[in-house]
């Protein structure tokens, strides 16, 4: 690897006036488990960073805490660990703790963060879906200040993000999910672990009876960036809850997504699944909203 | 959960009265291996050490037109760099892959090496690769091989001219040679033909037919451990090379050749190999120590994992066309096959094993079976685990399933029903000596998987499936030192690189013609300038050749302490044995001298005896072929054309079993290698010829999540020749994972993929749903 | 760059190193401290060779750089051991036959060792998701389920 300078500041204020003097020559480190490859493989997005500010003392990022008033507050530098196994994720927001559960081993699991997963900004990454599903807020800090964005205009394309080269992501916020939702998350993958999705679902179904009062889907690996698929939304909106309606939104998602096709997996493979996936999780989506919380 | 071996006897085995053999033992190296001890080449440095770091050409096939270093060379810690005009002399053939360094007019392949970096310091090395420049002029580029064999299609590369096979015969030793390249200039390298009897009277005869092409990817070794060599080359003129390596001896004697260096100036260490699997043969060597010469000082070169995936040596792809007719009653009555092999851009590809076993699992009258090894614009390819015979039988075995299912017969009745026995004739002419398919297929009957799969197939969406799968084995000769030290106890050397265990059998072996406890033997394999010869550890035929050596070794070291006895014991050798660690009289066994006795005897000063060591060197003529049955419980989900595997069995004949504990082992690391080749690994390259995924996320091996606990059953039938009847184990498990799977697939949703792996989307294909 | 002290529990010793910062935990650990146990398989984080523990958690030591580690404590499979004895976990991989080149052995056991810490019964399922990031190309794992297991028995038994 080529050398470069390495930082690790206290304070995110520290964090982000280290990025404004590097003025765009700086990346930010948390987990490794994305940027560290990338420069190893020199297949950053960017140029080879000649300052490298790890996160890694900036206790303020860390913390998972949930309020019944504020939901879910998550640092971002969380590692995935830290989300897949804290009780409140797990137990109302099951979509994003099994996003990041699967997002690889055990190891990489216990390094990489969900700020790192955001920022990385793969269409694949596996926290996106479920972030998206949940109407996560995202925190930015940068030397002007705080702003808050609603996470579906923080992937502007594949490894781009709203944040400016001096910003950093510092929370994400996701609200309390409405009385009688169930989400879920998964993904295709040609090995039970190890692999980046070929495609991957997040589905929120808030349910009144067999009403969908309120339906959100997200998708991931199937566009220049995770998205929601709004279309399958639209044709969620107020239905009856059952297999004909998943059917039909399933259809839709395939019209919200425009895979390519590359070394994992072809474009008609990835439609294909979007509409298995997609039915599939609905109808597990509805399960869970009627089940116990 | 722990597995149960059920050992099951063949004819006329003796698994009694053994007091180390056949017993199930820990490996001798295990604490080592277990603590982080065990040294692997690049665990090694040593004063003055160079990294190297190498140039790939960018270019599947191209002119090279210049190579300007001056960058490279200015930047601070570059102590070197080296193109094909700064390499000391050596002995280049183009024509092998080994043969030739670096080259200096024509890029043959996409990672071909072009030029080396050396500094102290590993990332500087890395980091002024960046910089050499060197231009190319492209060239056409051949990457199919079906299209290559085409008369009007480019060449990949000049003609060949002494094609060095002495690789490919270390891991499979048959009594016939390919053709090699004649006339006008071809991308064919290689060819054979087989027959026998007449195919349209056998087609003619056959109440079905199937007539299909099989397709199996590139797939590599991915040992753990990338190829791994230091070498270096002093003042003394010797020429040291440490490096992770199934094959010293062959390397001493490449080198030996290349550098013009006698044998005996040459030392190679085999390094404890973090996996080989035939794809650690002779590859790195000749480079490095050419980088040593050149600077002299010694050199590390450590292949990323990158480097190790886009340049070592794979394993061929195949296309194979195989049409197969089949009586009503059973019977195979005619088999038509053509193999293709990618060889890449260098001769290598192990075709003869494959064009064997296609036609050598049953007996058939009718038979026409070509083979071409064929070179294109790729990495050339080397061996995996029995090279060449996954991908034939991925076809045969397809066949064999598809034509019982036609006609309503069971499987493995149709297996049995024609399989190969002793006597019968391979395709080469060669005869069969004893073999253990019959009674795989048997054996296999009665594993987990086999006996509840009807239950399984009742469940939607499940099915089983088997196939068999063999090896040839390859031959070498072999050697073995046996000392008796000062105190009695037992040290034995060996030139076989342990790989899979061996040494722990040696052990074995020698404790039992020696009738002492295994702690009394020691075993190591020294290099090439401290242990006598042995063959290449590959082939599977360490046991077998060396194993042979050994044992004759320790009898030899027995019969001299009998002689040395007669006089004390006042009896003839004939009356003697050994037990008790000493040599006693039959019948009398206070009438005894101890091992140690004899150490003191043979060691003190004045000692009455001469130092007691037994030497046993062996050839090997007779191949002892191993083959092996596997079925497999499968689980498909019919939208998404994922596989799941629920169960696998494996059973195989190993003659006899050293120890069944590494046998075992053998058995389910080779069987795991054919499951992953079945659903999951590939190379895929570009229109341009360029790997697309050289590294372990995209190259999938399979993770314990994707791999159940393997079943094995271990079969007996005894080998002529091979100590206390084994034969060859270690390559057999591995050839009919593909099958096995694909016809678990067939029996669960009625869908055939006729392309290795199979992967979800080729199977949702097949079943017309996308 | 110049180099940057860091300092590190390793195995139970504070270590002082002089790193830059373009090095990699792994490397530091074997070239710096010269503990060659942990193994550089594939160095993306893929295959699990280089499995260490930092402040209790198993991590791919390719990917952590030099200077991340200041201040934390690591143990590597060197670390498993004491007093001359192997750790019960190590002699069930040796009993069990759960080895063969023992190239991915450091990483797995650390990993399995790591395993049992957090939940001394685990199931075969649990095991074999638990040790997913540790990619064998020997041995098809099996043994080293039931190395796994027995060790897991040994330990219970004899807590």
């Amino acid at each position: 690897m080529r050398t470069f300078e390495y930082k690790a500041p206290e304070t995110i204020d520290e964090a982000v006036g280290l990025l404004k003097e590097a003025g765009g020559s700086a990346r930010l480190l948390a987990g490794g488990t994305d940027l560290v490859v990338q420069m190893k493989e020199r297949a950053t997005r960017f140029p080879y960073p000649g300052t490298i500010v790890s996160l890694d003392r900036v206790s303020e990022l860390r913390g998972v805490d949930f309020s019944d008033a504020g939901g879910l507050r998550i640092g971002a530098g969380a590692t995935m660990t830290d989300v897949a196994t804290h009780p409140a994720a797990r137990e109302r927001y099951a979509a994003l703790a099994e996003g990041a559960g699967v997002v690889g081993s055990l190891q990489t699991m216990n390094m990489a963060t969900i700020g790192g997963n955001v920022c990385n900004a793969a269409p694949s990454a596996d926290t996106a879906p479920p972030l998206l599903v949940y109407e996560a807020e995202a925190v930015i800090v940068g030397p002007n200040g705080r702003r808050t964005l609603p996470i579906a205009e923080f992937f502007r394309g594949p490894g781009e993000t709203a944040l400016a080269p001096d910003e950093l992501l510092a929370e994400l916020r996701l609200p309390v999910p409405p009385a009688g939702t169930g989400a879920v998350y998964q993904r295709n993958t040609p090995r039970k672990q190890m692999d980046i999705a070929v495609v991957g679902v997040a589905v929120a179904l808030t349910l009144s009876g067999d009403a969908i009062e309120r339906a959100r889907v997200a998708l991931g690996a199937v566009a220049p960036t995770p998205l929601r698929a709004r279309g399958a939304e639209a044709a969620l909106q107020d239905q009856t809850a059952n297999d004909e309606t998943f059917a039909k939104a399933a259809e839709a998602a395939v019209q919200d997504s425009s895979p390519i096709t590359d070394i994992r997996a072809s474009a008609e493979y990835r439609r294909h699944l979007v509409s298995v996936m997609t039915a599939r999780l609905l109808a597990e989506a509805a399960n869970r909203a009627k089940g116990p919380a | 959960m722990a597995q149960d071996t059920k050992v099951r006897k063949g004819t006329g085995t003796d698994g009694n009265g053994h007091t180390a053999v056949g017993q199930r033992v820990t490996r001798l190296d295990g604490a080592a291996k277990v603590t982080g001890k065990t040294i692997y080449a690049d665990d090694m440095k040593m004063p003055g050490m160079l990294h190297a770091s190498i140039l790939y050409a960018p270019h599947a096939h191209a002119r090279i037109k210049s190579i300007d270093t001056a960058k490279a060379r200015a930047v601070p810690g570059v102590y070197a760099v080296i193109t094909a005009a700064d390499l000391p002399h050596y002995n280049r053939n183009d024509s092998n892959r080994q043969g030739l360094i670096f080259p200096d007019k024509e890029v043959l392949f996409h990672g071909q090496p072009i030029a080396a970096v050396l500094s102290e310091d590993p990332h500087i090395a890395e980091e002024a690769v960046e910089l050499i420049e060197a231009e190319f002029e492209p060239l056409p580029e051949v990457l199919d091989a079906v299209a290559a064999m085409e008369k009007d299609s480019p060449l990949v590369r000049q003609p060949l001219r002494d094609v060095d096979r002495s690789e490919a015969r270390g891991h499979a030793s048959v009594e016939t040679e390919e053709t090699e390249q004649q006339g006008e200039p071809s991308n064919i390298a290689s060819s054979v033909p087989f027959e026998r009897g007449d195919v349209a009277t056998g087609f003619a005869e056959a109440d079905v037919i199937i007539d299909r092409t099989w397709r199996s990817a590139m797939v590599h070794q991915s040992y753990i451990e990338p190829h791994s060599t230091i070498a270096d080359c002093d003042v003394s003129g010797e020429l040291r090379v440490w490096t992770s390596t199934q094959a010293p001896f062959h390397i001493r004697t490449e080198l030996s050749q290349a550098f013009g260096l006698p044998e005996n100036r040459i030392r190679i260490t085999a390094t404890e190999v973090g996996g080989g699997f035939g794809g650690k043969i002779y590859l790195t060597e000749l480079m490095v120590a050419a980088l040593a010469i050149a600077v002299r000082r010694p050199v590390k070169y450590i292949m990323s994992r990158k480097d190790d995936m886009i340049a070592a040596t794979p394993a061929p792809s195949a296309h194979i066309e195989l049409k197969t007719g089949m009586k009503r009653d059973g019977t195979l009555t005619a088999l038509r096959a053509r193999l293709i092999y990618d060889s890449g851009a260098f001769p290598g590809a192990d075709m003869l094993p494959g064009c064997i076993l296609i036609g050598g699992y049953y007996r058939c009258d009718n038979i026409d079976i070509k083979g071409y090894e064929v070179l294109t614009n790729k990495v050339s390819v080397g061996a995996l685990r029995a090279p060449g015979a996954h991908n034939a039988t991925f076809a045969i075995e397809s066949h064999m399933d598809m034509m019982a299912k036609e006609l309503g017969l069971d499987p493995l009745e149709v297996r049995l029903k024609n399989a190969v026995a002793e006597g019968d004739p391979m395709p080469n002419g060669q005869t069969y000596p004893a073999i253990g398919l019959r009674e795989c297929l048997e054996a296999i009957a009665g594993s987990d998987v086999w006996q509840r799969r009807r239950e399984v197939e009742a469940m939607p969406n499940r099915g089983v499936g088997l196939a068999v799968g063999g090896w040839l084995g390859g031959l070498q000769p072999a050697s073995a030192i046996v000392c008796l030290n000062a105190d009695g106890t037992v040290n034995v050397t060996v030139g076989s690189a342990d790989i899979t265990g061996t040494n722990t059998s040696f052990q074995q072996i020698t404790a039992e013609v020696l009738n002492v406890p295994l702690d009394m033997v020691n075993v190591e394999t020294g290099d090439t300038k401290t242990a006598p010869y042995a063959g290449m550890s590959a082939g599977s035929k360490t046991v077998y050749t060396v194993g042979r050596a050994v044992k004759k070794a320790a009898e030899d070291l027995r019969q001299q302490m009998f002689e040395l006895a007669m006089k004390r014991l006042e009896v003839e050798p004939e009356d003697m044995e050994v037990a008790n660690c000493q040599v006693q009289v039959k019948g009398a066994p206070d009438r005894a001298m101890t091992f140690k006795r004899f150490g003191k005897l043979s060691t003190n000063f004045g000692a009455p005896f001469p130092v007691i060591v037994g030497r046993g060197a062996i050839t090997a003529r007779k191949i002892a072929p191993g083959f092996s049955a596997q079925a497999a419980d499968v689980e498909v989900d019919p939208d998404t054309g994922d596989v799941t595997l629920h169960g696998y069995a494996i059973a195989q004949d190993a003659g006899f079993a050293i120890n069944p504990l590494s046998v075992e082992g053998q058995m389910q690391g080779g069987a795991s290698q054919g499951i992953g080749i079945a659903l999951w690994e590939e190379m895929q390259y570009d229109e341009h010829g360029r790997l697309l995924n050289p590294n372990l996320l995209d190259y999938r091996l399979p993770t314990s999540r994707d791999l159940p606990p393997i079943e094995t059953i271990i079969v007996e039938v005894p080998s002529e020749e091979g100590p206390f009847g084994a034969r060859i184990v270690g390559e057999p498990s591995i050839v009919a994972g593909a099958a096995a799977i694909g016809n678990a697939i067939d029996n669960a949703v009625g869908a055939r993929v006729d392309e290795a792996p199979i992967t979800p989307e080729r199977l949702l294909r097949s079943m017309g749903k996308l | 760059m110049p180099k940057q002290l860091i300092s590190l529990t390793v195995n139970g010793r504070e270590r002082e190193v002089a790193v830059e910062p373009h090095w990699t935990l792994l490397e530091t650990v074997r070239e710096a401290l010269g503990l060659t146990g942990p193994k550089e398989g594939c160095g993306t984080g893929d295959c699990g060779a280089c499995t260490m523990v930092v402040d209790g958690r198993i991590v791919t030591s390719c990917l952590m750089l030099a200077p991340q580690a200041n201040g934390r404590d690591v143990t590597t499979i060197e670390g498993l051991q004491s007093n001359g004895s192997l750790d019960p976990v190590q002699q069930a991989f040796i009993d069990a036959g759960g080895l063969q080149c023992g190239f991915c052995i450091p990483g797995m056991i650390v990993a399995a060792r790591n395993l049992l810490d957090d939940n001394p019964s685990p199931t075969l399922d649990q095991i074999r998701e638990r040790l997913a990031g540790n990619l064998c190309r020997c041995t098809g794992y099996t043994k080293i389920y039931e190395a796994v297991e027995l060790a897991a028995q040994r330990i219970r038994g004899s807590a």
